[in-house]
């Protein structure tokens, strides 16, 4: 299983000054969660670990490899990403969607075999998508298509999945089916590494947490240490009041 | 006293000015059926097209000729006057700004309503319209007579008139043999039988094979050629460079005019305008089927 | 998807596109019957019958076939390419630059090889413009390609203005005929039809990566696509087919527009279906569309462009219509 770390990661992100530099260690079977207001750079950070973007300065490391030395269809099998939005500009079907995440692992000439169909339709059924397997994506809603590029993900089964706001247009029960299975796949040895926007979801799934300020400073470390709400009010700019409930800290924001 | 002397005056305007006016006064009826007369003479004519200054000058009004159209490139002076436009894009103000007091328009290339303000604007414009070798004869005519060159314009008329019916006389006879007469390779195109050079064949005892297709200038394949198994084919090429025109012809030797070697290249020069030249271009298309002729 | 799925589809279309071109040899203004076009395809029948068929029906009719193939061939992937179901081979401005190369020629009078030869590098010269004026300051994207092929585009159509405005009266049927695309004199059919069948030998290869491409180039990338090279690959290949055809036969439009987008409602988006799927019917539909141009007002002709545009942008508007 593949560690993901950063060699004081400066992001680009155009028209800002470079924020403080990141040493991040993500190892296996760790769930991280990024938390930070709009516009922080939470997107940015993602591509530039998945190697869709340059950086500013500094490097990403894959087992200690620096990722620009990697060759694209490699990275992909050690690495994926879920985008917070999709193009879909020609018509495809669920089960096709979710098939392209076999293709790091095919060579130009293979077709997808049998095996491949199998394994993303077991992707599919994960996700609660299954039945849904022959219709257009462009038809369905957009829980169900954040869930059918889960799947997408879950198909490709890199060692490391990036995700970018996971939760989106998930209903509760989805939110939760969704976090479940992602911790599930991190005790596998896989590791997790998304952007949340929602704090207590981080707090109550995520073992790790990197929080992004809007000034460009950031820290991180175990979920326990850094869920501490004054360092929460100043990420967000917002009073929090704190509650534990089933052993988990909850955090509402305070009226007025 | 007053009044006598008004009412003298009154009668001399009626009597005097319209006489003197009707010495020197021309009409002619032109293409439109419209009888277009000048005060006098023509002194000063813009020609709109090529085959209008070729008529102009065989009129023996070359002199009078003071701009063309481009693409005016015979007889030989014709090229060194100054253009006023390509026959259907025409410089209005340039030709107003010649003060012309005759404009020559062709009913095939200029454009009706562009010399419609130009006849508005008072230049008298008189339009050609040849179809047939008479109209050619009369085109001459006309043209003598709205510049002053009646006598010359009619004997060289004449003289077309009789160049004519004495080849018609020679071949009226004559087997006929079925012609292709190629306008232009890419894309193929042929004449009817309203179009004069197919007169012309006609009058050299061919039958030109597309005769009967509706429009003047058709497009046609090469498999329809084929179809209607010709027994000359000539060629309109400019000159040696289109000699691929007839090489391309020499795939088919089923054909009769392939066999028999019946292949012609003709300039297109002497018969693409209906002109006193038609007479020479009609000449030598005679001399080819003659031929021909003797080949089948 | 397994091979056999590929198989029905495209044997289908093959046995389509075999029934058109049979219907194309053996209908022309000469009257022959299917009889006569059947002896003389298997060697016999008389030798004007050889020479109108072998001679001039079947290259043609390979030269349609041809020259629909490579225009559908390459909308597909230009619609790929620019992520835009609606863009066609000549989005970019190629059929202009290659407009421009062959009425120049004509202009100066040259005929045969000389006009395609330079309509084929009219066609090379607008893709290198456009290719080094979108690469620009390095920032590359569809829109921006797109948005650079449209200009491009627009400045060749000034220049046709331009040169037909100067041409004389001879030499404008021959220019028009081009422009609307016409298949009378394409040359031999052997060149364009090699280039189709190498380029769907090539794409199908490629035709996974062009399926998550369509996904998106960030997606793509992230499925481990050089989406860079993918790109311009493409974008070379398209231009390649695309001057092909219209070396052959003029700027036909809509084929490479109507094809791809009538197939993908059909067939799905599977490039390695779609691709030599549009192979096959962009070229049937122009063996049909030329079997009209020759019969419609025959012995006269009409430019083959004039019926795929007739057939083309109802069969468009409607698919437009419906398609919400």
């Amino acid at each position: 299983m593949t560690a993901l770390t950063t060699d004081n990661l400066i992001i680009d992100i155009p028209g800002r000054a470079p924020g403080s530099p990141l040493n991040l260690e993500v190892q296996p079977g760790q769930v991280w969660g990024v938390l930070g207001p709009n516009g922080v750079g939470k997107t940015t950070l993602l591509h530039t670990l998945a190697g869709l973007r340059a950086p500013h300065r500094g490097e990403v490391l894959l087992d200690g490899r620096a990722l620009g030395s990697l060759k694209r269809k490699s990275v992909s099998q050690q690495l994926g990403l879920v985008f917070q939005d999709r193009q879909d500009g020609f018509p495809a079907t669920v089960l096709e969607t979710a098939l392209i995440g076999r293709h790091p692992w095919l060579s130009s000439w293979q077709m997808e075999s049998g095996e491949d169909i199998a394994i993303a339709e077991r992707a599919l059924q994960a996700l609660d998508v299954g039945h849904l397997r022959d219709r257009l994506v462009s038809t369905l809603s957009g829980g169900e298509r954040q869930r059918v590029a889960i799947a997408t993900l879950m198909t490709q089964a890199p060692d490391i999945w990036l995700l970018d706001e996971p939760s989106n247009h998930l209903d509760l029960h989805h939110q939760v089916a969704v976090m479940r299975l992602l911790s599930g796949h991190a005790e596998a040895g896989r590791a997790v590494f998304m952007c949340l926007h929602d704090l207590n979801l981080a707090a109550r799934w995520c073992d790790h947490l990197l929080l992004m300020y809007p000034s460009g400073e950031a820290c991180w470390g175990p979920a326990r240490e850094m869920l501490v709400p004054s360092a929460l009010e100043s990420l967000y700019n917002q009073t929090l009041m704190t509650v534990e409930v089933d052993g988990a800290p909850v955090f509402v924001p305070v009226r007025s | 006293m007053r009044i006598r002397k008004a009412v003298i005056s009154l009668l001399a305007s009626l009597f005097l000015v319209p006489g003197g006016l009707s010495a020197a006064q021309v009409c002619s009826e032109d293409a439109l059926d419209r009888n277009v007369c000048l005060p006098e003479p023509a002194e000063r004519v813009v020609s709109l097209s090529p085959g209008a200054t070729e008529l102009l000058f065989s009129a023996g009004a070359g002199d009078s000729v003071v701009a063309v159209s481009a693409w005016s490139d015979y007889p030989p002076p014709a090229a060194e006057l100054p253009q006023v436009g390509d026959s259907n894009r025409l410089d209005l103000e340039a030709i107003v700004s010649l003060k012309p007091d005759l404009v020559v328009a062709w009913i095939d290339g200029n454009s009706r309503a562009q010399l419609d303000r130009l006849a508005k604007l008072g230049v008298p414009v008189f339009w050609l319209a040849p179809r047939e070798f008479e109209d050619i004869a009369r085109a001459v005519e006309s043209l003598g007579r709205l510049t002053g060159h009646t006598p010359v314009a009619e004997r060289a008329a004449a003289e077309f008139r009789q160049g004519i019916s004495t080849l018609q006389a020679t071949y009226r006879d004559s087997a006929s043999v079925r012609v292709f007469y190629q306008v232009w390779d890419q894309p193929l195109m042929t004449i009817n039988g309203d179009e004069l050079i197919s007169k012309a064949i006609a009058l050299c005892g061919g039958t030109n094979v597309f005769a009967d297709l509706p429009r003047l200038v058709p497009r046609i394949s090469v498999e329809t050629v084929l179809a209607t198994e010709p027994e000359v084919i000539v060629t309109a090429g400019r000159g040696d460079s289109d000699r691929g025109w007839l090489a391309s012809w020499q795939r088919f030797p089923s054909v009769t005019a392939v066999a028999r070697d019946n292949l012609y290249l003709v300039s297109p020069s002497l018969l693409q305008r209906p002109t006193f030249r038609m007479l020479e271009g009609a000449r030598e298309l005679c001399g080819i089927l003659e031929q021909a002729r003797a080949r089948l | 998807m397994p091979v056999s799925d590929l198989f029905r589809p495209l044997a289908a279309l093959a046995l389509v596109a075999l029934a058109a071109m049979l219907v194309s040899v053996s209908v022309g203004s000469a009257d022959l019957g299917i009889g006569d076009t059947l002896s003389v395809l298997v060697g016999g029948g008389s030798e004007l019958h050889r020479t109108l068929i072998l001679d001039l029906r079947l290259p043609r009719t390979l030269s349609a076939f041809a020259t629909g193939g490579l225009l559908a061939v390459a909308g597909a992937l230009m619609q790929v390419l620019l992520r835009n179901p609606l863009a066609d081979p000549y989005v970019l401005g190629l059929s202009g630059g290659a407009a421009v190369g062959a009425l120049l020629a004509m202009l100066a009078g040259a005929a045969g090889f000389l006009i395609s030869g330079s309509a084929f590098a009219g066609a090379m010269l607008a893709t290198l413009l456009v290719f080094g004026l979108a690469h620009g300051s390095g920032s590359w994207t569809p829109s921006r390609l797109l948005l650079t092929g449209v200009v491009v585009a627009a400045g060749w159509g000034a220049m046709i203005t331009l040169i037909l405005a100067m041409s004389p009266a001879s030499r404008l049927p021959g220019m028009l005929y081009w422009l609307m695309g016409d298949l009378s004199h394409a040359g031999q059919p052997w060149p364009g039809l090699a280039v189709l069948v190498l380029v769907c030998l090539l794409v199908f290869p490629l035709g996974r990566s062009l399926n998550v491409l369509a996904r998106g180039s960030l997606q793509a990338a992230a499925l481990g696509v050089s989406v860079r090279s993918l790109e311009w690959l493409i974008y070379l290949v398209a231009s390649l087919l695309t001057a092909t055809a219209v070396t052959m036969a003029g700027a036909v439009g809509f084929v490479g527009l109507v094809v791809p987008h009538m197939l993908r409602l059909a067939l799905g988006n599977d490039q390695r279906m779609i691709l030599p799927a549009c192979a096959l019917a962009g070229g049937t539909l122009l063996v049909l569309a030329d079997t009209l141009a020759r019969v419609v007002i025959a012995p006269e002709q009409l430019p083959v462009g004039v019926i795929t545009a007739l057939i083309g942008v109802p069969t468009f508007l409607y698919l437009l219509y419906r398609s919400r």
